[in-house]
């Protein structure tokens, strides 16, 4: 065996390459570094690590004019955990960050190792602030290039079934969210169907589990609504909602999804993606299941519609029957008194035309012997006759004819 | 009456036949025979018209009996 060792180059910025040897003293059997060689090997080691953007909050800031590095502690705020950075002074001078404890930052840099003490820490090559702003920035530019992909597009929105045969719920075990949800549900419609994923709804791993949760939900049968549910929660804590992972996931669901995640005024970007978006679990539960009371009360007055426009339909008709009824009750008297108007007509000008009405106008019918005389010489001077005139008559006798 | 007319079919064939009275063209022969014509109808109608109405009720009160 060699008692020398390659470690790799150092892939610093414009560094050279580099070797570093690392002796080992052999005691019979056993190898044996000095602490300087081993500082050296791993300190070859990490410096081979690619680098990367590292975030959390700024602690135990130590900057000396006399010293060429600035030193704080990066802590981890979700569960303490801390690292030391070290950063040319200079350099972190010249970015003026005027950094105070607490202050979120990300820091781009490599692991390293202070070979003098093997204190292990991360080179800072750049440093920036992230705060909300830098944050909403970040997600501004998400939401925007998610919308030019048309993930948030109105056309793509589909409508939620009236009556959904099962219910899907996505929700943290945390009690809240889900009872609002179930309880809502229950109550408007209590023979509603609920299938109840539980998954995290914080945290680093919040995304990739509810992205899960919404897998396996949709894969069970009969689900034909989503609903994600999360009871509002800090900036930091309604992340996860953001991630562009769920936010496709949402998109792509193959059943609509209802979201109830955060606050009216910062809205995450899942909300965006949603088939429908609830301000709160309730509200969802309200948009997923109609009001039984409701829709019963609704039939029944349609119900009470329907009797009385037939009610009002037959009352209708049996006016209109009684008013033609009359009419034919009518018809035939007209009729006998049209017939009896005519044939007084008839009759009156029948009586016109009589003898009768010629003896009106002065004449007068002379009859001898019953017959009328039409001529002076069918009678004689002397004779008898009679002489009857429009109103009564009287007996003469000839004198003379002509 | 063979073949019951519809309920339409009868009022319209009613007001026919008191429109044809109201003209005072009909004979007084056929004049009596639409008058009788007439007054079946109407006796035809009015039998569809009390069904309906005996239905109506039956149908409301059998909902009224099925509210909970």
């Amino acid at each position: 065996m060699l008692a020398t060792q390659r470690l790799g180059s150092i892939t610093g910025r414009g560094t050279s390459l580099s070797r570093v040897k690392v002796e080992a003293i052999d005691y019979g059997d056993r190898r044996v570094y000095s602490v300087g060689a081993f500082n050296r090997g791993v300190a070859s080691w990490l410096s081979r690590l690619p680098t990367i953007w590292v975030e959390g909050e700024v602690t135990e800031l130590r900057r000396q004019a006399r010293w060429a590095s600035v030193f704080f502690t990066l802590k981890d705020p979700a569960d303490g955990a801390c690292l030391g950075v070290s950063m040319p002074r200079g350099q972190f001078d010249g970015l003026r960050l005027d950094l105070a404890d607490g202050d979120r930052v990300h820091v781009y840099g490599r692991p390293e190792l202070y070979e003098a003490k093997g204190e292990f820490r991360l080179r800072a090559l750049s440093l920036e602030r992230f705060g909300i702003g830098e944050h909403l920035a970040a997600l501004e530019r998400l939401k925007q290039k998610l919308a030019a992909e048309g993930l948030f597009a109105p056309e793509r929105k589909r409508g939620l079934p009236f009556l959904p045969r099962r219910i899907g719920l996505v929700t943290g075990n945390e009690a809240a969210a889900k009872r609002d949800v179930l309880t809502t549900i229950t109550a408007r419609f209590p023979a509603a169907n609920v299938l109840v994923g539980e998954t995290y709804v914080q945290g680093p791993r919040a995304a990739g589990a509810v992205i899960e949760t919404l897998g396996a939900l949709c894969r069970e049968p009969e689900i034909d609504v989503i609903v994600v549910a999360r009871g509002g929660g800090s900036f930091e804590d309604l992340l996860p909602f953001s991630d562009e992972r769920l936010v496709r996931a949402i998109a792509a669901c193959p059943v609509p999804v209802v979201t109830a995640v955060g606050h009216e005024q910062d809205t995450p970007l899942c909300d965006l993606a949603a088939d429908a978006r609830a301000s709160t679990p309730s509200m969802a539960a309200r948009l997923v299941v109609p009001d039984l009371t409701d829709l019963l009360q609704r039939l029944d007055r349609a119900r009470g519609g329907l009797e009385r426009g037939t009610r009002r339909t037959l009352d209708r008709e049996r006016r209109g029957l009684e008013r033609t009824h009359e009419r034919l009750e009518r018809a035939p008297r007209l009729l006998l008194e049209r017939g009896r108007a005519r044939l007084e007509h008839a009759a009156g000008r029948l009586r016109a035309l009589s003898p009768h009405a010629t003896l009106e106008r002065g004449y007068a019918i002379v009859r001898s012997e019953g017959a009328i005389v039409r001529s002076s010489a069918t009678v004689e001077p002397g004779r008898h006759v009679d002489v009857e005139l429009a109103e009564g008559g009287f007996g003469a006798r000839v004198e003379e004819t002509r | 009456m063979t073949d019951a007319p519809t309920f339409e079919a009868a009022q319209r064939e009613l007001e026919e036949i008191v429109h044809r009275l109201e003209s005072g063209e009909a004979p007084l022969d056929e004049a009596l025979r639409l008058w009788q014509r007439g007054e079946e109808l109407y006796r035809l109608c009015r039998d569809r018209l009390d069904a309906a109405e005996g239905r109506i009720e039956e149908l409301a009160s059998r909902a009224e009996a099925a509210k909970p």
